[in-house]
């Protein structure tokens, strides 16, 4: 099927450069996992104080690659580089990494190309529940853990689970029933966490910074839970590549090639919605890179989950590290606005420069 | 084949709607900027138990000392390691005197400063503003939080931090999980104030210098309780912002307490978790004396007497609308008793109270209302 989409847009015109990758896509993923590769150094080099590049080196060596190298920086540098900005950047990427399959799923499985991680209700089911555990007058903190990511998780699940359920996803031709029912969902959840901010008193700024997300409090702890969450669901994600194809063909088309669509469409959205969750639990609503990074490699390479889904993650973790990179440096910008106002416009520009041919 | 997005563009409305939210809350939280140097707000829903404050440290506080200028009777050094329990019921140890301190409220900047410990600060907030030298100081944190690798960077052997989300739960979490120790100050009232001097006073190895500058707050005090004691008490507005919504003190907020003791009945919101209050409220319950916290920030009596609806009230018929210095009535250090007998004056101008000493200049004009 992956060779028929191909050949059905080999007409559209494509800039030369962008047009060979196109037909390169190992070339492509070769390019993103370098491109992640230097985001991840930098994002260790780089930050809000500055750190000589040949201390962040030898600390590297000494502690991760057990060189016995003599310790001439302070105690500060280590604890900054070891605990601080490499659990970081860990984080971003793998955020990076989820928001984007969780996109690019969700656009596949609904058949919209303004679907993204959020869509079915889960930004609002995390930040209300966010902003309950804020609430409550209890402050339990347990290696960087608070109730505030539990609430997060949970409220993210139960709001897809919500939507799942009112919507019969089973049913065939339900798409729009799923989307109107996410954004109902969506709004009332919303009505609840503007009334939860409105009772929140002090605890108004915090569920304010957890709207904007950030990862200014990632810590090893944090990696440790939510990375494999999110490993998980990716995988789940990426080895179902084949059934998003077929889903992107309809579903009756789709049952036809003999694909069960309702099982199919459940361990998809299951996964990543699972993928999403663990996300916005960790770092708060970070909007637009599950949005964009699916189109912009959609754009190069086409719609073919099993070139898109792969690429979309290696692109993804580059773009999230980056624009976290870019909002720590001058202090700590919410790395969502980042996030927006440097992907926004790139994106317009490849939108128009591609405006003769784009499918989903 | 493949569908073109038939399905309503249910993001473009969500956006909408959410723009239009966070557009309400950036106003919200703009107000609550602008106050941000104070610790107006009150909340019984903040995220750590409060321990009431008072009870933490010796509560000498009270007990009236007539000397202003107590000298330090016992100049006992304080025992290092020394075991503290902060304003939320946190112990912290600490192996040695400090000699570098993050302190993350202009409260406690100031109080350093004040206790002759300002040498050993070595990071600061965005908002410090007195005594002047402390720009010299780096800023570690903002409205946005903590620069939590700068403040590691400095390598502080004590943090205060501020209580009640003045400094954000998650950012104080975080930096006890590095390892650094984090005094976290809330006063609710003006005794956790002065608990808080001696608190303190306490963990920098300052405990004379400590009791000193309680006894001259404690001094202040009551010569600002002997002055209104005689006079009438007035129902006062104190007005933390006006647009877009009026703001006021909070029940039992630390703005209450201070009206009570300069002498007025404080008019606050419905609850302690209520930061606004309508006009309806206001006009009803009839303020005698409108008190300008907001003078700061540009609204002067001139202001409030051509706002619709506000001409009934007693305060602004009667021309007992009043500008004062908010910083120094709300932020909970050493100077809360030039704040205090701000106040004082500016509820009962005959009061005989001692004027404040390097006043800041608000609303010139004054006298037209």
């Amino acid at each position: 099927m992956s060779a028929g989409v191909a050949a059905s847009r080999s007409a559209v015109a494509r800039p030369a450069r962008l047009e060979g990758l196109r037909h390169r896509p190992l070339a492509l993923g070769v390019v993103g996992l370098g491109l992640v590769g230097v985001v991840f150094v930098a994002g260790i080099a780089l930050g809000n104080v500055a750190i000589a590049p040949a201390d962040t080196l030898a600390i590297l060596a000494r502690r991760l690659l057990g060189w016995p190298l003599e310790v001439t920086w302070p105690a500060s540098a280590e604890t900054i580089v070891l605990e601080l900005r490499l659990p970081r950047v860990v984080m971003a990427m793998i955020v990076g990494v989820g928001l984007s399959l969780a996109g690019a799923t969700f656009q596949g499985l609904l058949r919209n190309p303004l679907a993204d991680p959020y869509v079915l209700g889960t930004a609002s089911g995390a930040a209300l529940g966010a902003a309950i555990a804020l609430l409550l007058p209890v402050h339990v903190a347990l290696l960087g853990f608070g109730l505030l990511h539990l609430f997060a998780f949970v409220g993210a699940l139960a709001a897809v689970a919500v939507v799942y359920r009112l919507s019969r996803l089973g049913a065939l031709n339900s798409l729009t029933s799923v989307l109107l029912t996410g954004y109902a969902v969506g709004s009332l959840l919303a009505a609840g966490l503007a009334m939860t901010m409105y009772l929140s008193g002090s605890n108004l700024r915090q569920i304010f910074f957890y709207l904007l997300g950030s990862f200014s409090l990632a810590s090893w702890p944090q990696v440790v839970v939510g990375v494999p969450i999110i490993v998980l669901g990716s995988m789940v994600i990426v080895s179902r590549a084949r059934s998003l194809n077929g889903l992107l063909l309809g579903e009756e088309t789709a049952a036809h090639l003999g694909l069960d669509v309702r099982r199919e469409r459940l361990l998809l959205l299951g996964a990543a919605s699972l993928v999403t969750a663990a996300a916005v639990a960790m770092s708060g609503l970070i909007g637009f890179v599950g949005l964009v990074v699916p189109h912009l490699v959609r754009l190069v390479v086409g719609p073919n989950a099993r070139l898109l889904l792969p690429l979309s993650a290696i692109y993804g973790a580059a773009f999230l590290a980056l624009a976290d990179l870019a909002a720590r440096i001058p202090g700590e910008l919410p790395v969502g606005v980042v996030t927006a106002v440097v992907g926004a416009p790139f994106f317009l520009y490849l939108l128009r420069r591609y405006r003769a041919g784009y499918e989903l | 084949m493949r569908t073109r997005s038939h399905s309503t563009p249910s993001h473009l409305i969500r956006a909408k709607g959410f723009l239009h939210l966070s557009a309400a809350l950036l106003s919200v939280l703009l107000v609550v900027g602008c106050q941000v140097g104070s610790t107006t707000t009150p909340s019984p829903a903040a995220t750590a138990p409060q321990t009431p404050t008072v009870t933490e440290t010796p509560t000498s506080a009270p007990t009236p000392t007539l000397e202003p200028t107590a000298t330090a009777t016992a100049t006992a050094t304080p025992h290092y390691p020394l075991t503290l329990t902060d304003d939320e019921g946190t112990t912290i140890t600490l192996p040695d005197e400090p000699d570098a301190v993050v302190s993350l409220t202009p409260a406690t900047t100031e109080l350093l400063f004040a206790l002759g410990a300002g040498d050993k600060l070595v990071g600061r907030t965005d908002f410090d503003d007195y005594p002047p030298e402390v720009v010299e100081v780096p800023a570690v944190a903002s409205f946005s939080g903590v620069l939590i690798e700068q403040v590691v960077d400095l390598e502080p052997d004590l943090v205060i931090a501020g209580g009640n989300n003045f400094t954000p739960a998650g950012d104080v979490d975080r930096l006890r999980d590095l390892g650094l120790p984090v005094l976290v100050v809330y006063a609710p009232d003006m005794a956790g104030v002065l608990a808080d001097v001696l608190l303190v006073g306490q963990a920098v190895g300052a405990e004379s210098e400590a009791e000193s500058v309680v006894g001259e707050l404690q001094a202040r005090i009551d010569e600002v309780s002997a002055a209104v004691a005689v006079l009438e008490r007035p129902r006062v507005f104190y007005e933390i912002g006006y647009e877009p919504e009026i703001y006021g003190p909070a029940p039992e907020s630390f703005v209450a307490d201070m009206v009570n003791l300069a002498g007025g009945e404080p008019i606050t919101t419905t609850d302690p978790a209520v930061f606004s209050i309508s006009l309806e409220r206001l006009v009803d319950l009839n303020p005698e004396v409108i008190v300008l916290g907001d003078a700061a920030y540009g609204v002067c009596p001139t202001n409030v007497v051509i706002r619709p609806g506000w001409t009934q009230i007693a305060a602004v018929s009667d021309g007992n609308v009043r500008p004062v210095d908010d910083i120094i009535v709300t932020r909970p250090g050493p100077r809360i008793g030039e704040g205090l007998a701000a106040l004082a004056l500016a509820i009962h101008p005959e009061a005989n109270v001692e004027p404040v000493a390097d006043a800041v200049e608000l609303c010139p004009e004054l006298g037209s209302v």
